[in-house]
């Protein structure tokens, strides 16, 4: 295979050369496309095949869904062109999911960031305890989401640790973090940034190790502070640290699920913690609409990916070479 | 070099294609040596349920039918009515399944019918039909609420006997208020169907059953509605308790465990449940240090109405690999006398079979309900379970989840109570 790449290299070499300088050369066999084909073939057909089956494939199918008003419990599925579509932006349970979750991805992007690169800062020291520290930070993204969320579930209880605390302190009637329909949603983005912070502050603190000293010595040299050292010279080059938090960090915003699903099941009331993702799954299994179930994912899927290209052509922007 | 690739990758493209490809669920009923049958069966579990608990049951139908070989699937949570449909959409619904509502799935044609010839043992072998025919073992009934209190509670209070209508109801979760205590326990979360369900289909039973025991025959028709005067009441009575602080909108938060075991820790004084609640105030592990005394859910006038459901039992997949070993599973599960005995002590179940009888060492609350559902039965005063219902006195599939977030919206105050019968209604037209 190697050999047939080299061959193809070396016999187009002379072409590049002016027509008619030097010695006719003597005519070489014209080498076949095959061997390359057949290197990209090989080597990129399983990932292509797993590709088409596992990702392509789903999207597909589901969007050959959306078009129907597939219910398994009422055959026959008929054809019904855009109607779901249509009826999804009429549909207050979807404006409504909607909106939850654009609540829950600016929390989820805003609040670890900002904190994630406060801690990062504090502890980009050389040391057992910031060592230990960073692992402490960091536990909570390993943790399991069910886990997590059956953790604050007790706390967040009325009667958990968090209103025992606040009793304690005099309150005398505490917040029902996750029983006033006000607060659930709030505290739904609380839950899910502190589980997703330790990502933040490892990214970040990769990116903190890449500033050369020299350049902030320089500035220091120059009479820079150290809050206009941080804006001068750290922050733009953390650029592609907060690229890769943002997008990341809003993506997991716009897929969260399972946390609503083991914390308030999308209340309490109706909808008032009901990601998309979670109505989804409540459209298409609880009440069978599977076909306008399949829409609402569709549209998800848009909103996901133009949302992160956006966002990633933005922050790029910002992003500098050294 | 080349064919050591070729190779490779004719092995890699064959194994992704037969990932990919359709292929119709292995059945269990092929495995099983030495003749052996065998079948799936969907459970669930809870407190009262425990792993050990169906592993027992399943085993003396076993030990009685050698040549049934059973394989236990557990519902990853109480919702094994949604897990029940994820399996069915991926063409893998288990052989036999327990306690999982029939609707949607029996019209599709997912679902054995019971012969009538086959229910021959069963108190009510029309219970829970769906149009007409019995997809699920008619098997147990449920008392849906009872209204356990907490005696010592009580006494704190100044109460000295349970409310015989609703205005004495009232009087008493004045009281216990007044005194510093929680009056109604109550749930939500994802339980909330079951931890707060209870107390609306109480109400739902007095203000709307009573009056008209075919009321959700009635929706189906379109006849009546949400927004008809009886189910606003019983909705705002819902909503004034909470607003009289008689119920704790924080308690929400809970779910349907820590709900139970905040009655039985004395964290408020009334507890509307099933009757299935007297699993636990019996066994001695969870048995509280007061004692607990039992009422209906008093109607405004004091008679008696008791909402009640009987069903619950098993399911058979129609298109089980080994029907007649699902079947002959089903019914011998469901008639077995020990197996019987067993959900009257560890789920507090009513079996809905003839000639039983509960054996004489269950706990005193199970005895005590026992009797007062037996006394309801001979006074006629049995009525459906508003939320609890199942075929074609249930509703549509689709809006018992937005009863349970209708109910949640009445205790936060979140929207009025003609605002959720609108609601409901709107849910309702959606799903017919």
């Amino acid at each position: 295979m190697g050999e047939g790449v080299l061959t193809a290299q070396i016999t187009r070499r002379p072409q590049t050369g002016a027509p008619g300088s030097g010695p006719p050369r003597p005519r070489r066999r014209r080498a076949s496309a095959w061997p390359r084909l057949w290197a990209f073939l090989t080597f990129g057909a399983p990932g292509l095949l797993v590709y088409i089956c596992f990702v392509l494939a789903p999207i597909l199918v589901s969007v050959g869904y959306s078009l129907t008003n597939y219910n398994p419990f009422r055959p026959p599925t008929r054809y019904v062109g855009l109607r779901n579509y249509r009826l999804l932006f009429e549909d207050p349970e979807f404006l409504n999911a909607l909106r939850v979750t654009t609540i829950l991805t600016v929390i989820v992007v805003v609040v670890p960031n900002v904190l994630g690169l406060a801690i990062a800062l504090l502890l980009d020291r050389r040391g057992w305890l910031y060592n230990a520290l960073r692992s402490v930070f960091f536990v909570p993204v390993v943790l399991s989401s069910v886990v997590v969320s059956i953790i604050w579930t007790r706390m967040m209880a009325d009667d958990g640790v968090i209103n025992q605390a606040l009793r304690g302190l005099g309150v005398d009637r505490p917040p029902g973090w996750l029983s006033d329909p006000d607060l659930a949603v709030y505290s739904l983005g609380v839950i899910l940034s502190w589980q997703t912070l330790g990502f933040c502050v490892v990214v970040y603190l990769a990116g903190l190790q890449g500033v050369p000293r020299e350049l902030i010595e320089a500035a220091a040299i120059d009479g820079a502070g150290p809050w206009q050292r941080f804006r001068k010279v750290t922050w733009p080059l953390l650029a592609p640290a907060l690229t890769i938090n943002t997008v990341v960090q809003l993506i997991s915003a716009f897929k969260v699920f399972d946390h609503i699903q083991v914390i308030t099941n999308g209340g309490p009331g109706e909808g008032t913690t009901a990601s998309i993702a979670f109505t989804v799954l409540q459209v298409g299994f609880t009440a069978n609409r599977q076909g306008y179930a399949s829409a609402m994912a569709i549209v998800m899927l848009v909103i996901i990916a133009a949302a992160s290209a956006v966002t990633l052509k933005l922050l790029q922007r910002r992003e500098v070479d050294l | 070099m080349r064919k050591l690739l070729a190779v490779g990758a004719a092995v890699v493209a064959v194994g992704l294609v037969g990932a990919c490809s359709v292929e119709e669920a292995p059945s269990p009923g092929q495995g099983g040596g030495q003749g052996q049958q065998e079948i799936s069966f969907l459970t669930f579990e809870t407190p009262n349920l425990t792993p050990e608990v169906w592993d027992a049951a399943i085993k003396r139908v076993t030990d009685k039918h050698p040549e049934i070989k059973v394989n236990k699937l557990v519902a990853p949570t109480q919702d094994r009515t949604a897990y029940a449909k994820q399996l069915l959409a991926s063409n893998q619904l288990p052989d036999v399944l327990v306690a999982v509502s029939p609707a949607g799935f029996a019209e599709s044609g997912a679902l054995y019918e019971w012969k009538q010839e086959e229910l021959g043992e069963f108190l009510y072998p029309r219970n829970g039909a769906i149009g007409g025919k019995v997809y699920q073992l008619p098997a147990n009934t449920q008392t849906i609420p009872v209204v356990y209190y907490n005696k010592k509670l009580f006494q704190q209070a100044g109460v000295t006997a349970p409310p015989k209508t609703y205005a004495e109801l009232l009087d008493v979760a004045a009281k216990l208020k007044a005194a510093g205590i929680t009056p109604f326990v109550i749930g939500g979360g994802k339980t909330t169907h079951d931890a707060l369900g209870p107390t609306f289909a109480g109400i739902l039973a007095t203000e709307v059953y009573a009056k008209n025991p075919k009321w959700m025959a009635d929706r189906r028709q379109g006849k009546v509605k949400f927004t008809d005067p009886e189910f606003t009441r019983a909705a705002q009575k819902l909503a004034d308790l909470s607003a009289k602080g008689y119920i704790d909108k924080g308690m929400l938060s809970q779910d349907y465990a820590a709900t139970q075991n905040a009655f039985l820790t004395g964290k408020g004084a009334m507890y509307a449940m099933g009757n299935w609640f007297a699993a636990a105030a019996d066994d001695p592990k969870t048995k509280p240090d007061f004692e607990i005394g039992q009422f209906f859910w008093p109607s405004d006038d004091g008679k008696q109405v008791v909402s009640a459901f009987t069903g619950g039992g098993l399911l058979v997949n129609a298109k089980a690999k080994n029907l007649e070993a699902a079947k002959k599973f089903a019914l011998a599960y469901q008639l077995d006398k020990t197996n019987l005995d067993t959900s009257c002590k560890a789920d507090g179940l009513i079996p809905a079979i003839k000639n039983y009888s509960p054996p004489s060492d269950v706990g005193p609350v199970y005895r005590e309900g026992f009797d007062m559902l037996r006394q309801a039965e001979a006074a006629n005063a049995v009525v459906p379970a508003f939320g609890f219902e199942a075929g074609d006195d249930g509703m549509l599939v689709g809006v018992p989840e937005k009863w349970d977030a209708g109910m949640a919206d009445l205790v936060t105050g979140q929207k009025s109570p003609t605002d959720v019968a609108a609601f409901l209604d709107t849910e309702w037209e959606k799903a017919s």
